[in-house]
C-alpha cells in the first residue's frame, strides 16, 4: 500500500460496477419448457474426451471453456473445461460473498458469462421465442438465484435485442423483478440482420429505460465487427491475452456511435455505461470527437460530443492509472470494477489496483470513482 | 539538411503532376490503362477525374483542401485540373509553402490515386508503383526536405517486393507504406502477423526505414459500425473517423503479442493521422496482461512497454490530452504532423496551433517532439 494514502481505507464502501456471473449448467434445462424447446434449450454436453462446452439451438457456443473464471485459476490463461473443474467461488453466490469480501467488496454489478460477456449469445438466434425464452430464463435465475440471496448483488437484465417492443416488455418485467441496469450489445446490426442501433425504431427501448432510471450497459466486446481478426496461429494463452486488449479498445467504436448517433440528444436523462472500455483511452476519444465534429461543423447537434458524453455516459477502470486532471474525462463519468472472475480481473490484488490506480486522484473524486457514482446509477443506499 | 525552423512534418501527403504517371509508364505496353486525368460528368457538371486501369476515381481530382483558398477549416476541394494550386503539385512552390508555414521538411505519403493493389494485375500494379516512387524520389533529389516514403507492391511475390523496397530506399526513400492489417482489407492477402510478411519485415529492418500505417491504412469501411443512413454527410464523416483515430490501440498489441516487434526489434513502426493518446493505453494494456498472465512464460521475455519505446512512433496534431500524457506515451516517441494539404492541415498557421498544444511543456520536450525525434527516425541530420 503506497504511503500517506488513506483515503481509500476510509472509504468504506466499494462498488465494483462491472462483474460477471457464472450460469451453472442448470439455469436454462431448470426453467425452459423441454417438450417445447428440447435439445434447443441451452445446456452443456459432455464430448468424448471428457470436456464439456455450451451449446444453444444445436450451436457451440464460442467459449474457450465452460465457464471463464481465469482470475480464480493458477493459470489464468487456461479456462476450465469440465464443470467440476469450475471454482465455486465463481458460481456459488454465498462462495461469491466470501470472494468479495477477500477482495474488499461490498456491491457487485453483475453481467452474464455464457450469455455473453455484453449479453449478445441470444441476440444471435433468428427464431425470437427461443431467444425470449432465453433471456427469460437468465432474467428470472439472476433474481431468484442471487440478488434474492444477497442485496450485495446488483442484477442487470438482457433483453431480446429487436423488435423494440419485445424488447421493452421484457425490460419492464425485468425491472420490476428487481432488476437495476439493461445490458444491450452496442452493434447489434453485427450480431444479426436488425436495423442500425441509431434508428428511431429502437426509441421505445431508451425511452424505457431513461424513464424507469435504469442505465444501459453496452459491455465491451459485443460485435468482432470492430476488432481485427486474431492470427490462427497464435498460441491459446497469448491469443487470449491479446483478446483481452483488443476488447476494450473495440470499445471505441461503441462510444463514438453512440456519441454521433444523436440518441442522447434525444434522450438527455438516459445514462450509458460502457462496461469494460478502461479510462485509458477515454480523453484522447474524447477531445478527437470534439476536433472532428468542429472541422467537420456537424450539424444537428445541440451540444459537443464531450459534453453530451459528460452529461450522459460512463468508462470503467480496473487497472488504469485514472487521471482526472487532463480534462476532458472527469471523476463524475468514471466508474470503477473489478471484472471478477475473468482472467484480466484485478482479483485478488483488488486493493493494490486501487492505490496504484487512483493514486494521484484527489479524495473526493476516489470516492465517486469508488462508490459514488454507480451508487446513484444503482440507486444503492 | 539545416533545421532552421525547428519543425517537422511527420506526415504530409504529395500532389503529383497529372503527368506524373504517364511520362513514366510505356504507353505501348499499358495503353489507357495508365492512371491519368481525364474530363468526366457528374451531377451534371463536367469535372476532370484520375482514370486508373480505366476506372474512374470519383473524388477530387487532387485531394488538398488546404492549399486552396478561403478562411479554415478549408473543405473545398478542386474539380478542375486548373484549380489544383501549384503549391500542391509542384515543387519547388511547395518548399515556400513550408517556408511560409515554417516547416523544416516534411514527410511524404501518398495521396489519390494510389491502391493499385485493387486492379488485381501484378504487373500493372508494379509498374505504377515504381512510377509512384521515381516520381517521389524526384522530389527528395530536388530538395532534401521532402522525405519520401515507398509504395510496397502487394501482389506480386516476395522477390519482387522486396527488390523494389531496395531500389526504391537506394534512390531516397525513407520508409515504406503499408495496409495495417492486409487480410482484412483484401480477402486472400495475408494476415499482418504472418510469417509471409517476415522478408519484408527483414528487408526494411537491414535497411533502417521504418513501416508506416497511415490513418485507418485499409481498414475504414472493412471493420467498423456499418454506416447509418440517416446521417448527413458531416456528420458521417465525424462518425466514421473518430474511432479510426484508436487503431493503434488494436495494431500495436497484435504487433507485439505476435511477435513481429521481437523478431525484428531493431524496425520502427509508425502510426500516422491516428494520434497519440491511444499509446498510453496500449503500454499500460499489455503490461498488465503479460504480468497477470505471466507471458514471459511463453517466451516474452521483454515488458511490452519497452518493446513500445524502442520501436513504435505516433504524431501529433491537436491533441492537447495527448501531450499531457507524453511520459505515459513516450517522450522520445512523439512528431507532429502537419498533413499538408489535406483537410486536417494546419497549414498556413501550423506554428499557432503547434504553440497551443505544447504550451506549458519544457523546451527540450518540445524540441524532441517537434523536430528531433523525427530527424533521428529518418536520419535527416
Amino acid at each position: 500500500m503506497i504511503e500517506g494514502s488513506p483515503s481509500v481505507e476510509q472509504a468504506c464502501v466499494l462498488i465494483s460496477a462491472d462483474e460477471h456471473v457464472v450460469e451453472h449448467p442448470g439455469v436454462w434445462t431448470e426453467r425452459m419448457s423441454k417438450s417445447r424447446w428440447g435439445n434447443r434449450i441451452p445446456h452443456t454436453e459432455q464430448q468424448s474426451d471428457g470436456t464439456e462446452h455450451w451449446t444453444v439451438d444445436g450451436e457451440i457456443l464460442p467459449l474457450p471453456g465452460v465457464a471463464l473464471t481465469g482470475a480464480l485459476l493458477h493459470d489464468p490463461c487456461r479456462e476450465p473445461q469440465r464443470w467440476v473443474d469450475v471454482p465455486k467461488l465463481s458460481y456459488v453466490p454465498d462462495e461469491r460473498l466470501k470472494a468479495m469480501d477477500a477482495g474488499g467488496v461490498n456491491f457487485a454489478v453483475l453481467y452474464p458469462t455464457v450469455a455473453g460477456l455484453a449479453g449478445e449469445t441470444f441476440a444471435r438466434l433468428d427464431d425470437p421465442e427461443l431467444e425470449l425464452a432465453c433471456v427469460q430464463a437468465y432474467n428470472d435465475w439472476l433474481i431468484e438465484e442471487w440478488a434474492s440471496r444477497s442485496q450485495r448483488f446488483v442484477p442487470q437484465c438482457i433483453v431480446p435485442i429487436y423488435p423494440a417492443e419485445a424488447s421493452v416488455a421484457e425490460i419492464k418485467r425485468a425491472v420490476k423483478k428487481g432488476h437495476k441496469g439493461v445490458i444491450y450489445p452496442a452493434i447489434p446490426m453485427q450480431i444479426r440482420n436488425v436495423p442500425h442501433i441509431n434508428d428511431p425504431q429502437y426509441d421505445l427501448i431508451w425511452a424505457t429505460c431513461q424513464e424507469l432510471g435504469v442505465p444501459l450497459c453496452l459491455h465491451a466486446g459485443s460485435s468482432k465487427g470492430v476488432q481485427i481478426p486474431i492470427h490462427p496461429g497464435m498460441s491459446p494463452r497469448v491469443a487470449a491475452a491479446l483478446q483481452a486488449v483488443l476488447r476494450p479498445a473495440s470499445a471505441v467504436f461503441d462510444v463514438a456511435n453512440i456519441l454521433f448517433s444523436r440518441i442522447l440528444m434525444r434522450f438527455p436523462n438516459l445514462k450509458v455505461i460502457f462496461a469494460e472500455s478502461t479510462v485509458a483511452w477515454g480523453a484522447f476519444l474524447l477531445e478527437y470527437a470534439d476536433h472532428q465534429f468542429q472541422q467537420d461543423r456537424c450539424e444537428g447537434y445541440e451540444l459537443k460530443p464531450s459534453e453530451m458524453f459528460t452529461r450522459q455516459c460512463f468508462l470503467t477502470t480496473w487497472y488504469n492509472r485514472v487521471r482526472t486532471d487532463i480534462g476532458y474525462l472527469g471523476a463524475d463519468n468514471i466508474l470503477w470494477a473489478t471484472n471478477f472472475p475473468l482472467a484480466n480481473s484485478t482479483w485478488p490484488d483488488v486493493r493494490h489496483f486501487v492505490e496504484r490506480g487512483l493514486s494521484g486522484v484527489p479524495e473526493d473524486e476516489r470516492h465517486k470513482i469508488l462508490w459514488q457514482n454507480a451508487a446513484k446509477l444503482y440507486q444503492i443506499s | 539538411m539545416k533545421i532552421q525552423y525547428g519543425l517537422i512534418s511527420a506526415d504530409s501527403h504529395i500532389a503529383l503532376d497529372r503527368d506524373a504517371f504517364t511520362k513514366r509508364l510505356s504507353k505501348a505496353v499499358w495503353g489507357d490503362r495508365i492512371p491519368q486525368v481525364v474530363e468526366t460528368i457528374e451531377k451534371d457538371k463536367p469535372v476532370e477525374r484520375w482514370i486508373v486501369n480505366g476506372r474512374i476515381r470519383r473524388r477530387a481530382v487532387c485531394n488538398c483542401p488546404a492549399a486552396m483558398d478561403g478562411p479554415m477549416p478549408r473543405n473545398k476541394y478542386p474539380d478542375r485540373w486548373e484549380e489544383v494550386p501549384r503549391k500542391a503539385f509542384v515543387p519547388q512552390e511547395r518548399l515556400k509553402a513550408l517556408d511560409e508555414d515554417r516547416i523544416d521538411a516534411e514527410v511524404l505519403f501518398p495521396n489519390d490515386p494510389g491502391g493499385f493493389y485493387d486492379y488485381e494485375d501484378p504487373a500493372f500494379e508494379l509498374a505504377c508503383v515504381q512510377a509512384y516512387n521515381d516520381a517521389l524520389s524526384e522530389w527528395h533529389d530536388g530538395s532534401d526536405r521532402f522525405i519520401p516514403l515507398a509504395m510496397v507492391p502487394l501482389l506480386g511475390d516476395t522477390e519482387a517486393r522486396v527488390a523494389e523496397v531496395k531500389r526504391a530506399v537506394s534512390k531516397g526513400h525513407r520508409g515504406i507504406v503499408m495496409l495495417a492489417e492486409p487480410s482484412s482489407t483484401v480477402p486472400g492477402f495475408k494476415h499482418i502477423s504472418d510469417p509471409y510478411w517476415y522478408p519484408l519485415w527483414a528487408t526494411c529492418e537491414e535497411l533502417g526505414v521504418p513501416v508506416h500505417i497511415h490513418a485507418s491504412a485499409g481498414l475504414g469501411d472493412k471493420l467498423n459500425v456499418p454506416r447509418w443512413e440517416g446521417y448527413t454527410p458531416r456528420q458521417f464523416h465525424s462518425a466514421f473517423t473518430v474511432p479510426c483515430g484508436a487503431w493503434p490501440a488494436q495494431l500495436v498489441p497484435n504487433l507485439i503479442f505476435s511477435g513481429v516487434l521481437g523478431r525484428f526489434p531493431r524496425l520502427k513502426w509508425v502510426f500516422a493521422e491516428t494520434g497519440i493518446g491511444s499509446i498510453n493505453y496500449v503500454r499500460e494494456a499489455c503490461d498488465y496482461e503479460w504480468e497477470r498472465r505471466r507471458l514471459w512464460t511463453e517466451g516474452f521475455l521483454q515488458r511490452p512497454s519497452e518493446i513500445v519505446t524502442r520501436q513504435i512512433f505516433v504524431n501529433f496534431w491537436f491533441e492537447r490530452s495527448g501531450i499531457q500524457m507524453r511520459h505515459a506515451i513516450g517522450i522520445d516517441n512523439i512528431m507532429w504532423e502537419s498533413d499538408y494539404p489535406h483537410i486536417s492541415s494546419t497549414y498556413p498557421q501550423s506554428w499557432d496551433f503547434v504553440l497551443r498544444t505544447v504550451e506549458g511543456v519544457p523546451p527540450e520536450e518540445q524540441k524532441k517532439m517537434l523536430w528531433e525525434n523525427a530527424a533521428r527516425l529518418y536520419g535527416v541530420m
